[in-house]
């Protein structure tokens, strides 16, 4: 995940007029996105919702110039931690159902039945926009500036300092891990090889991952003693310049909060009538 | 263990984010009091430590994502399981927005499970085993095991709550998974403990010193 991180972060660099946008529309676009998503009912209505959420969101995607290759990497990193539960789903019933139906029969007594298969599309409906909605907003949008974005939008400073000084100790630590793997290779070192006592290895492997704790605090611990000595305190926060929306910012927000909220209610207005 | 957005619905997800909001308020008073310009480098370094612990993650069949949680470690090094749910939220925080590991409306879910519960099974858990075996380093290897195992059967408790997984599967296939993860926690906490307090004895904050008159702090 850490190498993905400036993967991730040489996108938001692009120029577009989805990148351009200001952080707070970009955030608030896809926060109210995803609740409206997960807001609708656990139900078929969720086909059409999920269909103009995914348009819009394809929509913004061609706005912002990346490929639809960045989008199927980024998604093919998350899809495993929500698709298993996802299949699974079609092997059991649930609360959402009355009755269910058989379609398929397998031994010890497993079924396969059409109303898990359909709560499981649901699922899947929901996953899918929401976790496009997110890739879009940190594609687009570069680290420090969705940090101030919701520095502006009410994050309490304490929070802010912390996250903008993790972020940075996170390449420290992927430095420090990459170098202490190095000299472990140099050493000819392979904590797998069953050839070496394992009281041996395992404290080798303890050794490890306390020296690159150490050393990943005592550079951060340097980095911050620069930080003092130039004037930084206990009491100095993220410094964050009052920046008011741009014309073309609040058209976005207003055209984007339209499509979400009104999609959702015309949908269910249609499907009660 | 990182429960994604649409599984569970907005109504329960409100009601873990009011649940999550008290404790981040109650972590944000202790960061206000606690967070010394000393203590400042080792909250973001055990951050950073624990997104990369958590980025070594495992699907889990019936289950969302297999992975070391860290709360623990967060709470005995800094001696307070406040700590763990501070460090926890700035984690799930970056995971979420940037990632999309995990959700945004169930990421109050995810920091009752991993800080919240993560935290002070893993802070509580070290200071009541440390007073009966007496050994610090052991006591947050196994705090930490408790610490990755609880959080994972409460996210399976809140899938079935949910409704979107049964509550027996779930526990199985979550709970075997983090007990076998939890072993690997164990160590690392251990390890990390015991080499941050000798290397470094000055970061100890497990246990409030207070000085005696006339003596000067070695730090």
């Amino acid at each position: 995940m850490i190498e993905e991180l400036f993967l991730i972060e040489k996108h938001t660099y692009r120029d577009s007029c989805i990148h351009r946008l200001d952080a707070r529309v970009k955030i608030i676009i896809a926060f109210a996105a995803i609740v409206a998503i997960v807001s609708v009912p656990y139900s078929t209505i969720i086909y059409t919702v999920g269909s103009v959420f995914f348009l819009f969101f394809m929509i913004l995607w061609a706005l912002s110039r990346l490929s639809p290759k960045i989008y199927f990497w980024r998604l093919a990193m998350v899809l495993p931690f929500g698709i298993f539960i996802i299949i699974f789903q079609i092997f059991f019933e649930n609360r959402y159902y009355e009755v269910f139906h058989p379609i398929v029969s397998l031994p010890f007594n497993i079924h396969i039945y059409a109303e898990s298969v359909e709560f499981a599309s649901i699922l899947l409906v929901k996953f899918l926009v929401c976790i496009s909605f997110i890739i879009l907003l940190s594609s687009t949008t570069r680290m420090q500036n969705l940090l101030e974005g919701a520095g502006r939008l009410g994050l309490p400073p304490e929070f802010a300092l912390v996250l903008g000084m993790m972020v940075r100790y996170l390449f420290v630590f992927a430095y420090m891990f990459r170098k202490v793997n190095e000299s472990l290779q140099t050493r000819c070192f392979d904590p797998f090889n069953r050839d070496v006592a394992w009281k041996y290895r395992i404290r080798m492997l303890g050794y490890t991952i306390g020296t690159m704790f150490i050393r990943a605090y005592e550079q951060g611990e340097r980095t911050y003693m620069a930080m003092l000595c130039r004037g930084y305190g206990r009491d100095s926060h993220l410094f964050i310049r009052k920046k008011p929306l741009l014309r073309q910012d609040w058209a976005f927000l207003v055209t984007g909060m339209t499509v979400i909220v009104a999609v959702p209610v015309l949908t269910w207005v249609l499907y009660a009538s | 263990m990182h429960i994604p957005d649409g599984f569970i619905p907005i109504t329960q997800s409100a009601v873990y984010w009011v649940i999550a909001l008290l404790f981040i308020a109650l972590s944000l008073r202790w960061a206000r009091r606690e967070l010394s310009e000393e203590k400042v480098p080792i909250v973001a370094v055990l951050a950073a430590a624990i997104f990369a612990m958590q980025a070594f993650n495992l699907p889990v069949g019936m289950g969302t994502s297999g992975h070391l949680v860290g709360g623990a470690l967060a709470a005995i090094v800094l001696g307070s399981p406040f700590a763990a749910v501070f460090i926890l939220t700035i984690v799930l925080i970056i995971q979420g927005v940037i990632f999309g590991d995990g959700g945004i409306t169930t990421m109050g879910a995810n920091i009752i499970n991993m800080g919240v519960i993560g935290g002070f099974v893993g802070f509580y858990g070290y200071v009541g085993i440390k007073s009966i075996i007496k050994t610090p380093f052991v006591s947050a290897g196994i705090a930490a095991w408790f610490a990755c195992f609880i959080p994972a059967l409460a996210a399976s408790v809140e899938l079935w709550i949910a409704g979107t997984f049964p509550l027996v599967p779930g526990l199985i296939a979550m709970g075997t998974y983090h007990a076998a993860i939890g072993v690997i926690e164990a160590f690392i906490t251990a390890v990390a403990v015991y080499l941050i307090w000798h290397a470094r004895p000055d970061l100890d904050w497990s246990e409030k010193k207070t000085l005696e008159p006339g003596k000067v702090a070695a730090a």
